[in-house]
């Protein structure tokens, strides 16, 4: 660290929506890692509650429930797959990265239409879990543990889909105007958290028993 | 007149100039081989127990934590390129992810999660209440908390 004076910069271009900052950090950059690590309380919070409700199906006299818990419909070969489809979109979204920072605009669109089509992908077995379960008599009311899977996998399923129109917004947004190569990195991090996520979600609820 | 700053002069990132000396597509690729790999350790644990007996869980359970570990820092560092942005950016994530550890793996110790002390109402399967019980509000034995 170093003291140094701040004088006026007239000898010094910025493009024009990128400004000086102290950190030496874009404000959107930074903003999105800060928002990110909030993140990560909110899906540890839900991932918490998982565990702690896992076991507790909800067969109380009385109360309508059922025996049902999600651990035993999960479909492992299936969401292996759909991991594998969410960890191939992380592959496109860097390669889009470097396309963009090349300043390749049709190979930058290429890959983020890519990853939006994975992400689509991913989502769309998603679905396809949660209406079998649905058809195998686990709802998202059905019991506290059905409650809090549900919770979890569905918001996560909600930032993949936010994820997916960014990308598409980006794609459309780039035949019109620049997209310059940190926005499309910015954009990057917000999807390479989703999956980071899902890695974490796939080990701790899907995997460990 | 002018004022002084801390500059963080460890940042290779500066407004204006993006740092276009991250990982090559080659890279990417290579990790990316690597992360499938990992992902395909991690599923073939989820037949341990029928190919080498329900003692194995003993082994696969902290392995399967190990790859996740491995996995995210792998992403993290390359993909999102902690590794070659700025420090600061690396402390402000791990900031965030550590203070969710440490709040979640308290809270659960708290709710007895990780040790089985016969309170029904966290992890454990719930006890069977009778109907009688349902009626006049009776706890089961444990209680409600931890």
């Amino acid at each position: 660290m170093t003291d140094v004076a701040l004088e006026p910069m007239d000898d010094v271009e910025f493009p024009d929506d990128v400004h000086a900052t102290s950190t030496g950090i874009s404000n959107p950059k930074l903003a999105m890692w800060t928002y990110l690590a909030s993140d990560c309380l909110l899906f540890g919070g839900l991932i918490s509650t998982y565990l702690l409700y896992r076991n507790r199906p909800g067969n109380i006299p009385g109360l309508s429930g059922s025996d049902l818990r999600a651990s035993e419909l999960f479909n492992i070969p299936f969401t292996s797959m759909t991991s594998f489809i969410l960890l191939m979109s992380s592959l496109t979204m860097v390669l889009a990265v470097n396309s963009a920072i090349r300043s390749d605009a049709e190979r930058m669109r290429l890959w983020l239409v890519a990853t939006s089509v994975l992400g689509a992908m991913f989502l769309g077995g998603q679905i396809y879990e949660f209406t079998e379960f649905v058809r195998e008599g686990l709802g998202f009311t059905s019991n506290v543990s059905a409650s809090s899977f549900f919770t979890l996998t569905g918001l996560h399923g909600a930032h993949v889909a936010v994820g997916v129109l960014m990308l598409l917004s980006a794609t459309v947004y780039s035949m019109r105007r620049t997209l310059n190569a940190e926005a499309v990195e910015t954009l990057g991090l917000y999807w390479h958290f989703v999956d980071i996520v899902w890695v974490v979600i796939f080990a701790i609820v899907y995997l460990i028993p | 007149m002018s004022a002084t700053i801390d500059v963080d002069d460890d940042s290779p990132v500066h407004p204006g100039e993006h740092h276009d000396h991250g990982p090559s597509d080659g890279t990417y690729w290579k990790v990316f081989w690597a992360l499938v790999f990992i992902t395909a350790l991690e599923v073939s644990t989820y037949f341990w127990d029928v190919w080498f007996g329900e003692s194995s869980w003993t082994f696969a359970v902290p392995l399967l934590l190990l790859l996740m570990v491995v996995k995210f820092v792998l992403i993290a560092s390359v993909f999102m390129h902690l590794r070659f942005d700025s420090k600061l950016l690396t402390r402000i994530f791990y900031f965030g992810l550590a203070t969710a550890c440490i709040v979640y793996l308290a809270a659960l110790s708290v709710m007895n999660i990780f040790t089985d002390n016969g309170n029904p109402w966290f992890n454990d399967p719930p006890p069977a209440v009778t109907p009688s019980a349902v009626v006049t509000g009776e706890m089961p034995a444990g209680g409600m908390g931890g």
